[in-house]
């Protein structure tokens, strides 16, 4: 099978094609550096990759290292150069490397339909002609020029062409060509075009030259001659050089086909967005907005009505089954397990659709990037970059998304501290508990919710500020970001991504959640000696009473906060399924009290997140060591916390 | 000494000159487009006075001035 593999500059519209090739819901969003893993699919009998985006084949971050090595170890039969079409200069940059592979490839004019708002016209036959690239336009996001697209694919692959690379000065050419005549190129691995392999010579490329043979002696005494002259000629290192006459190349074949008119704009959100006074402000009522909506205003609305729902189902059920005369066991594995434990997390199935709506809606319109314009200099006095408030945001829906788009962070140690803080913010999947404990035990007390994200906010901040006085060598961070334009939010993506997310809540409820209700019920019914008995004399209460005095001090030391405690590693939604699994008759308040409702609450917030999200940890982390210290860390700070917190409430009441 | 990227106010357009930075982040702003003779234009800065936004090449970037700093005018 052939295989066809999409790159260009990040968030040029990449993932949208891929999605609108293959049918999947990759994950989209508006700010340079959403894909950050290789994304398999298949598209007209070949197999369609997604790549993460890069600027230039000389990769800073995780993720553009996996583009490069990609492109060149694997060599795609075809090679789909995607170019957002307003931003052409800086995307024929990277045509200009990507021209030197020895591999076909097809341009791709990506949002076509933007153009005329910008007053630009692209003379696409004379940007093929310079390029010796077929060339196409299509808008990925509203399904424009696919026929077209694939026709020029199929063409391109027939006739397996390479395009034109591009030249330097004559000065540059001489020394490339000098190389490419040495002996020593014979050395180049399999698969790379010699030119290529000369200019990354020439350039010092370390991680081409980690793949050669040592230079023998003649060369390496050439090669610096020519670095020597390179130098004396135009005042620069020679990989500046290079970059220098590529981006001159760019601009050649830019100003030769593109036309474009400036224009003015007449309002513009982001004057407002990023103005000094009011950005901040604004950034507060946008997440507090989002929140209110989903959680206050929806949440409020369908919790009641859903609990009443499924409570009734239950009941009824049960009449019904008992009238039926069904055995009295299943009856209440039905009612007792799966309706109280997966009735209990879908019940906020709209209002996580509601935030996850507002959130796809956040990341789709560019003002994610903006954020991290904003908060940069803040998120620095804490020793995390701008960038790390992008995790912080997702992480307000799923925190396993979140953890991954940190490694668009470019510095390590940044990256790390991000993963260990992300945790802290709740995921929609925490907010059931918060949700049940405040109905119960304060209700009417809006500034109980709000409270619970600050917390997590402080945990954040307080974790940056230690990690950043333990840390000795303070190293330079260098903050770089494209920030993309805003757009109207694609509602074909805000849906897609909605959906996705939505479906998934769901599913879980309907798998993990329904499988762990029906073990708990079971659980809880029996005995060792697997004798029917009271769920107090259960094997559940007696597993759960081996941890639980580790919990006393923080005012939860019962078996059934243990329990649930416990389930909600495999998935944060079980805590609230086994509590209303196993609490019975008597109900939460004859348990919890507000004060250890408020450390419980406190613990679940900050300790670590599901075994998803820790899988995602460390992966991220790619160390065993850094993560047991940041599941210790989490684990620790939400211990101490919920000690606080307790404290504070019995003292001041 | 030569005027520096960090040095302009909103507004203010300028054309690059020579960049003296380490390697890799020499190499990281000229892949962005900050090679010689490019022009630029200092959009905004963001509420603390740091980041800056700056358009070159079409598109807007935005850099701290720490990075800034690295990059001469001419």
């Amino acid at each position: 099978m052939q295989t066809i593999s999409l790159i260009g500059n990040p968030n040029c519209g990449k993932t949208t094609l891929f999605n609108a090739l293959t049918g999947t819901t990759a994950y989209v969003g508006n700010w340079p550096g959403v894909t950050v893993e290789k994304k398999e699919g298949f598209w007209n009998g070949y197999k369609v990759l997604d790549l993460p985006g890069i600027y230039s084949l000389s990769p800073y971050s995780p993720e553009e290292k996996l583009s490069r090595r990609y492109i060149l170890d694997e060599r795609p039969d075809l090679i789909i150069d995607v170019i957002d079409a307003t931003n052409l200069e800086r995307s024929l940059y990277l045509t200009t490397q990507l021209s030197e592979l020895g591999r076909p490839v097809l341009i791709v004019l990506n949002m076509q339909d933007l153009l005329e708002k910008e007053g630009i016209t692209i003379d696409e036959k004379r940007l093929s002609q310079m390029t010796g690239c077929p060339v196409v336009s299509i808008s990925a996001s509203k399904g424009i020029g696919l026929d077209q697209f694939k026709t020029e694919v199929e063409n391109a692959l027939e006739e397996n062409k390479g395009p034109s690379c591009p030249l330097f000065s004559n000065f540059v050419e001489k020394y490339i060509n000098n190389i490419i005549e040495d002996d020593y190129l014979h050395a180049i691995p399999e698969g790379r075009q010699p030119r290529w392999a000369a200019i990354k010579l020439l350039e010092e490329d370390e991680l081409f030259l980690a793949t050669m043979p040592p230079f023998p002696k003649e060369f390496a005494c050439n090669l610096a001659k020519a670095h020597e002259s390179l130098r004396e000629h135009y005042d620069d290192d020679v990989e500046a050089i290079i970059i220098d006459q590529r981006y001159k190349v760019a601009e050649h074949i830019a100003r030769a086909s593109q036309v474009k008119i400036t224009q003015k704009k007449a309002f513009n959100f982001d004057s407002i967005a990023t103005n000094r006074f009011a950005a901040l402000p604004l950034f507060v009522a946008i997440m507090g907005g989002v929140f209110y909506l989903s959680i206050g205003l929806v949440g409020g609305i369908t919790t009641g009505w859903l609990e009443s729902f499924f409570e009734m189902l239950g009941t009824n059920l049960t009449i019904l089954l008992d009238s039926l005369g069904v055995f009295p066991l299943l009856s209440g594995v039905l009612t007792g397990g799966i309706i109280a434990g997966v009735g209990a997390v879908l019940t906020f199935v709209p209002q996580l659709f509601v935030l996850f709506l507002l959130l796809s809606i956040l990341e789709d319109c560019g003002y994610m990037a903006r954020i991290a314009f904003i908060l940069d200099r803040m998120m620095r006095s804490i020793g995390l970059s701008g960038k790390s408030i992008i995790p912080l945001v997702i992480g307000t829906g799923c925190t396993v998304p979140a953890i991954m788009s940190t490694r668009t962070i470019e510095h390590k140690k940044q990256r790390e501290l991000t993963i260990l803080v992300t945790p802290f913010i709740p995921c929609g999947a925490k907010m059931p508990i918060f949700a049940l404990m405040i109905t119960y035990f304060f209700p009417g007390q809006w500034y109980i919710a709000p409270m619970i994200y600050l917390t997590g906010i402080l945990a954040v901040v307080l974790t940056g500020f230690i990690m950043r006085a333990f840390d000795r060598h303070k190293e330079k961070t260098v903050f770089i970001l494209e920030l993309p334009r805003y757009q109207l939010p694609a509602i074909k993506n805000v849906w897609l991504q909605t959906r996705e997310r939505t479906l998934d809540f769901v599913k879980k409820a309907g798998t993990i959640i329904l499988l762990s209700s029906v073990i708990i019920y079971l659980l809880s019914s029996f005995s060792f000696s697997l004798q029917p008995v009271s769920p107090e004399q259960s094997m559940l209460a007696m597993m759960g009473r081996l941890i639980a005095p580790i919990f006393k001090p923080l005012g939860f030391g019962f078996w059934q906060a243990s329990v649930a405690l416990l389930t909600g590693i495999a998935a944060k939604e079980s805590i609230v399924s086994t509590l209303s699994v196993t609490m019975g008759e008597a109900g939460i308040t004859a348990l919890f009290n507000p004060a250890s409702a408020l450390s419980f609450m406190t613990f679940i917030l900050l300790s670590s997140p599901c075994i998803a999200a820790i899988g995602a940890m460390a992966k991220e982390l790619g160390s065993k060591r850094k993560l047991l210290f940041a599941i210790v860390w989490q684990t620790g700070i939400a211990y101490l916390a919920a000690l606080l917190v307790r404290a504070l409430v019995l003292l001041i009441v | 000494m030569a005027m520096t990227m960090d040095e302009l106010t909103v507004g203010q357009r300028a054309c690059v000159g020579a960049i003296t930075a380490p390697k890799q982040l020499k190499r990281r702003l000229m892949d962005m487009g900050f090679t010689k003779g490019v022009d630029i234009e200092v959009v905004k800065m963001a509420p603390m006075g740091d980041p800056m936004e700056v358009t070159l090449r079409g598109y807007n970037l935005c850099i701290r001035k720490a990075e800034a700093r690295v990059i001469e005018l001419r």
